[in-house]
């Protein structure tokens, strides 16, 4: 074996062949890589060239680098290198391995299996062989037997057959069983320990250095064992002791408590400090949950002794009721006792019987009432149960008013008090919200919980202190006091619902819960008899509850504590299903102390994390894969992979070229697209106008007309729509400087003073729109003064190509385009129209402009209720309708041209055929 | 070689290429002197739908023969007679050979492939001319009509390989005089073989022409490296240390090839013509159908 460092070589000499290297490198040098092979037509015009170029193929560099690397990695692969390697043993005799299987080795078992594991690779590698031995026992009876000198790879097999036991291990045992092993010559000792100070370990040792060189092996400090002591019930809370042999270091780990069909119930954080070596953990939880925890351990730490099985005894808190033999039966409503039943039951253990019955076995909390009172007798054995620790709760009634005993937190005034009876002026009292010190604080109190009568307390010095709930004016409600370990409480109205409906409500149900809660559990057993617990359930080393092995034995119940953990009791479960003992390791491990010194000569070292790791077949693996790569490049090479991979070189620049083009042009896709959005929106407008009928305006730039120009025209669409076939779209503003006119069969012109000339391109424009038949209503919009003040009209139209004008003539095409129309008004009535004289125009003589004075839009205007915006005058809302009526016309006339001035000739034309 | 089904496909392209131009009438001067009857006037009397001459009636003619109107203009008789129409017979030789069914890249079509087509076309637009054809090689006898197009088709797409060395131009065979023979293949034969064929054609009278169709990678030879090189029709193989050094040489090679087959085509008066298969179809029909339309005498 040859080592270097972190990597040794089990077959060094496998290793000369790298000295073959320089000549695999030449060989593969001269070895040109098989040519690519094509099938060619033409080849006979190849078979006349003449080769120029005539230096020989040589395998590329990097193949040449990639096959050498297989060579070495094979060849590395063969010799056998180990990773990492452990230190080869001292001793020249077989090996001796002195395995620890009690409970405390169990939660780093994994630990030890893998370092027995290497152990016995190194033994089989050096070719020795293995004694096993174990320290715990097997069974009571029979002593512990070392195993013969085995194979190591039967070594193995013994040892992966090793469990941890769930109880210590026995040294005296294992010392005997050490001294039965004889060797020719000085073993290599090896002793997994547990870690844990025992009896008997001088002899241990000795006999261990007996048989050569010792080498020990203890757990880590954040892998040691941990001990759970047994628990008990202070106040709310489970505590249990959790105890490690070295408390050097802070641990940090996680109690889990469980309940009996394995549900999680809780969970507490343990935090050891540095040199805590115990801590004391408390689980906090409700009645009713803590009840069922049947089960705590140590999150991930699976170990006998990191598991506590819970019995009943935890969780008893007997309550007596003491009740008269005879209950009223007849009459169950009236009774204390009945309420008193249905509000204990749920979450405690009731009794019930005289007062000397109950106190026969231990109880937590005896419940008094008023209907039963105790004799004399019966006083005595009460104060000394509560002295001893029991909580005595008491009820008023008329007889404790009458008369009262010792066995009362305070004194007590004799009488009652009634609030709202016939003759009184008080009315029943709700109670006061408790105080924060009081055992029923965080209760909600309900408003309608009324107490009619109680007894009252003599006002004392101390009275404050005592009351636990008090009523709204504060007369107490209950008291309460210490009377040796236990209290006596008393609730100052009966527990049935003649003094109060208390006992209807919900409340009386939590405050009777809290003041169980205040009792002691019953700690020991309760039965009478001692009997025989058979084993139900045992935990195997890891803490798992299973069957119970076969050496396991049944225990006597008084035995129960003392009890010596080992193969004939394992911990587990005792007894049968009605009444369950657990027997927990703690029973008799009372402490764990840390290994302590060795004497010179062994060697301590800690369960190592890194083991050796056989290289081989990882080098071999990565050999054959290159191995597989290189075929690849060489059919690459031959060109079987052409049709898909283009050759290095040009092509791939190409493809690369390629790909970064089509990337680059998905990319700019998004922008193409959102170009072409925004331009088919600005495009809307004339998409809509070539789809239907849109009336448009020119906007004026002044707010008010261009609103009132557009709700003209939705005005006069309406009309249009409801009158004719013309059904126009919404209205559409227009700027002839920048927006194209040709779809629109008819503009609406406002003049305004503040209206700038169209500029060059907008004359354009206009031209070419009335050139080629579009039609401009010019709305000079001022009464009176026509054309005579047109100023700005000229001002506006000075670039157009406007016809010679006329005032329309009374049988113009317009007068009955649609309606025989007279006159067009608008909001004025009085002002003639102009159109091009009719020898001007061209089109047939349609007029390309109209212009007038009378502002229909004005008069077609209408609000989102479709009512006129302005008034008109002097015709009102007849003028209004034939302002419609003159739009309707204008339309019809850029609509249908002068198609209603052949009509004119109908009858002409009639008479020509009836001739 | 390609399935049946891809086979009948081409057919199906040839009527689509063809379609798309009018009846190719060849433009003969001459015409195989065959009795058949066709569309190519022969200038003098004989069976025939043109009208040739009148002439007077003598004796022994067949009466049927008398044209009444116009013997009924004057006082004699006269006879009709009518242009003597024979039809023009093209020979077609799609090559056959191992060496045309070959193709540089999957987007591009065989050789052999394109050479049926352009033959199919071409035969479709004659014999809707109504010229016969056939294919050289089957020694069948030319043939016209719509029966005709099925047949050739038949004997084009589905002809056995032939027989003899392969690769080699087709064996001599005699042809009437004044027939047009078409080539239509790669042409890759030494020289000295196309030009003895071609002139031995050329000596019997008849009229031809060369249609070289070649893959673009036999133009430009595009590979690089090492590599090997094997013949399709066994004429070895032969390995190129680095092609990047005899590209250019061997595209002068080629170019010689091309101009040498132009020059054989050129000395007997006959067209040539290159066809590269990345080239369409349609191009190089309508190259071959101006050519043949105008074929100078």
């Amino acid at each position: 074996m040859l080592s270097l460092g972190l990597v040794a070589f089990t077959a060094p000499w496998i290793l000369a062949a790298l000295a073959a290297l320089p000549i695999i490198w030449w060989l593969l040098r001269v070895t040109p890589p098989a040519p690519r092979l094509v099938r060619f037509p033409a080849i006979r015009l190849l078979f006349r060239l003449r080769e120029k170029e005539d230096t020989p193929a040589k395998t590329p560099w990097w193949l040449l680098l990639l096959r050498l690397l297989v060579v070495t990695l094979a060849i590395l692969g063969l010799s056998q290198p180990l990773w990492n390697p452990g230190g080869a043993f001292t001793a020249s005799g077989p090996l001796v391995l002195v395995v620890d299987n009690g409970w405390a080795a169990a939660a780093n078992w994994d630990k030890r299996r893998t370092l027995v594991a290497d152990m016995i690779e190194k033994a089989e590698r050096e070719k020795r062989q293995v004694v096993l031995v174990h320290t715990a026992r097997k069974s009571a009876s029979a002593p512990i037997e070392p195993s013969r000198l085995l194979r190591p790879a039967d070594a193995k097999a013994l040892f992966q057959a090793m469990v941890p036991e769930p109880w210590p291990v026995d040294r005296k045992a294992a010392t005997e069983a050490l001294r039965k092993v004889s060797l020719d010559a000085r073993a290599n000792v090896v002793w997994l320990s547990d870690g844990i100070e025992s009896a008997d370990q001088e002899p241990f040792l000795a006999a261990l250095r007996r048989l050569g060189t010792v080498a020990v092996q203890v757990d880590p400090a954040e892998a040691q064992p941990l001990l759970l002591h047994a628990p008990r019930l202070a106040g709310e809370s489970i505590v249990f002791r959790v105890e490690r042999p070295d408390g050097e270091r802070p641990a940090a780990y996680s109690a889990r408590a469980f309940a009996d069909d394995g549900r999680g119930i809780a969970r507490q954080r343990i935090d050891f400090r540095p040199g805590e070596k115990s801590i004391e953990a408390s689980l906090r939880l409700p009645t009713e949950l803590r009840n069922r925890i049947a089960r705590i351990d140590i999150e991930r730490h699976a170990s006998a002794g990191a598991v506590l099985l819970l019995d009943e005894r935890l969780r008893r808190r007997p309550v007596g009721l003491v009740a008269p033999t005879a209950q009223g039966g007849s009459q169950p409503l009236l009774s204390d006792i009945y309420y008193l039943d249905r509000a204990l039951a749920p979450f405690s253990e009731l009794r019930r019987g005289s007062v000397a019955e109950l106190l026969q076995r231990p109880i937590s909390v005896v419940v008094l009432t008023d209907t039963a009172p105790a004799s004399a007798e019966e006083q005595t054995q009460l104060k000394r149960w509560i002295n001893e620790g029991g909580v005595l709760i008491r009820f008023a009634g008329p007889l404790l008013a009458e008369a009262s005993d010792e066995l009362v937190p305070v004194p007590i005034r004799t009488g009652d008090r009634n609030f709202g009876g016939a003759l009184s002026w008080t009315k029943p009292l709700p109670l006061a919200n408790f105080d924060q010190n009081s055992p029923f604080a965080g209760l909600a109190v309900p408003k309608e919980v009324t107490i009619n009568r109680q007894v009252l307390a003599e006002p004392t010095v101390d009275l404050q202190k005592k009351t636990w709930a008090r009523l709204e004016d504060g007369t107490p409600l209950v008291t309460a006091d210490r009377r040796g370990k236990g209290m006596v409480v008393l609730v100052h109205t009966t527990a049935n619902p003649d003094w109060s409906n208390l006992p209807l409500s919900g409340l009386f149900v939590e405050m009777l819960r809290r003041m169980v809660e205040l009792s002691h559990g019953v700690a020991a057993g309760g039965e009478d008899r001692p009997q025989s617990l058979a084993p139900h359930q045992t935990l195997d080393g890891f803490g798992r509850l299973g069957t119970p092995p076969p050496s396991a034995l049944a225990i006597e119940s008084s035995m129960l504590d003392k009890v010596a953990i080992g193969p004939q009791h394992p911990p587990g479960l005792y007894g049968d299903a009605a009444s369950r003992r657990g027997l927990n390791l703690s029973v008799s491990v009372t402490s764990v102390r840390p290994l302590g010194d060795l004497p010179s000569g062994m060697e301590k070292s800690v369960y190592r994390d890194s083991t050796e790791v056989d290289l081989k077949p990882w080098l071999l693996a990565a050999a054959l894969a290159l191995l597989l790569f290189d075929l690849f490049l060489s059919f690459f090479l031959r060109g079987l992979f052409i049709r898909r991979i283009p050759g290095p070189g040009p092509h791939a620049a190409a493809k690369a070229a390629a790909v970064a083009l089509a990337l680059a042009f998905v990319a700019g896709v998004p922008a193409d697209g959102a170009a072409q959005t925004r331009s088919t929106e600005s495009r809307d407008p004339a998409i809509r106008a070539t789809k239907e009928t849109v009336l448009a305006y020119v906007l004026t730039g002044d707010g008010e007309t261009d609103r009132v120009s557009r709700a003209a025209l939705i005005g006069l669409g309406r009309i249009l729509t409801e009158r004719t076939s013309v059904e126009p779209a919404q209205p559409q503003g227009v700027n002839p400087n920048t927006d194209e006119l040709a779809f629109y069969p008819v503009i609406y012109w406002p003049v305004t003073a503040s209206q700038a000339a169209p500029t060059r391109e907008g004359v354009n424009r206009l031209q070419s729109y009335l050139r080629n038949g579009g039609m401009i209503i010019f709305d000079v919009r001022n009464q009176g003064s026509a054309m005579e003040d047109a100023g700005h009209l000229r001002r506006i139209v000075a670039g157009l190509n406007i016809p010679a004008l006329q005032r329309m003539p009374d049988d113009h095409v317009l007068t009955r385009a649609y309606y025989l129309l007279p006159r067009f008004p608008g909001r004025f009535a009085s002002n003639p129209i102009w159109v091009a004289r009719a020898d001007q125009a061209a089109k047939d003589g349609v007029s390309p402009v109209i212009i007038g004075s009378n502002d229909w839009a004005a008069a077609w205007a209408v609000d989102e209720r479709g009512r006129g915006m302005f008034p008109v005058t002097p015709g009102g809302e007849v003028q209004r309708e034939y302002a419609y009526r003159a739009g309707v016309n204008m339309v019809m006339y850029a609509l249908s041209g002068n198609y209603k001035a052949d009509q004119v000739h109908i009858p002409t034309i009639l008479k020509r055929l009836g001739q | 070689m390609a399935t049946t089904e891809t086979r009948v496909h081409l057919r199906q392209e040839a009527e689509l290429a063809a379609a798309r131009l009018p009846p190719l009438m060849v433009a003969a001067e001459r015409v195989a002197a065959t009795v058949q009857q066709g569309v190519h006037g022969r200038r003098r009397v004989g069976m025939g739908e043109a009208f040739w001459q009148f002439r007077r009636y003598e004796a022994g003619d067949s009466v049927r023969k008398i044209d009444w109107r116009q013997s009924a203009k004057t006082d004699k008789l006269f006879i009709r007679e009518t242009e003597w129409a024979a039809a023009q017979s093209v020979w077609l030789w799609p090559d056959p050979s191992p060496s045309m069914q070959w193709r540089s890249k999957r987007s591009l079509p065989e050789k052999r492939d394109r050479a049926d087509l352009i033959a199919l076309a071409l035969s479709s637009l004659l014999v809707r001319a109504g010229e016969r054809v056939a294919v050289l090689g089957t020694g069948e006898r030319p043939i016209s009509g719509k029966v005709a197009l099925d047949r050739l088709a038949q004997r084009i797409l589905f002809r056995s390989k032939p027989a003899g060395k392969p690769g080699d131009l087709p064996a001599f065979e005699p042809l009437p005089r004044y027939a047009t023979l078409i080539f239509i293949g790669d042409l890759l034969a030494p020289l000295e073989e196309t030009d003895r064929l071609v002139r031995r054609y050329a000596a019997a009278g008849v009229r031809g022409y060369l249609f070289h169709i070649l893959d673009p990678a036999e133009q430009s030879l595009p590979y690089a490296g090492r590599t090997r090189f094997e013949g399709l029709e066994q004429e070895g193989h032969l390995l190129v240390k680095r092609v990047e050094t005899v590209r250019d040489e061997y595209k002068a090679k080629m170019t010689e090839h091309q101009a040498g087959l132009a020059d054989i085509a050129r000395a007997v008066g006959w067209n040539y013509a290159l066809h590269l298969t990345d080239q369409a179809p349609e191009a190089a029909l309508l190259r071959l159908y101006v050519n043949l339309a105008q074929l100078p005498g």
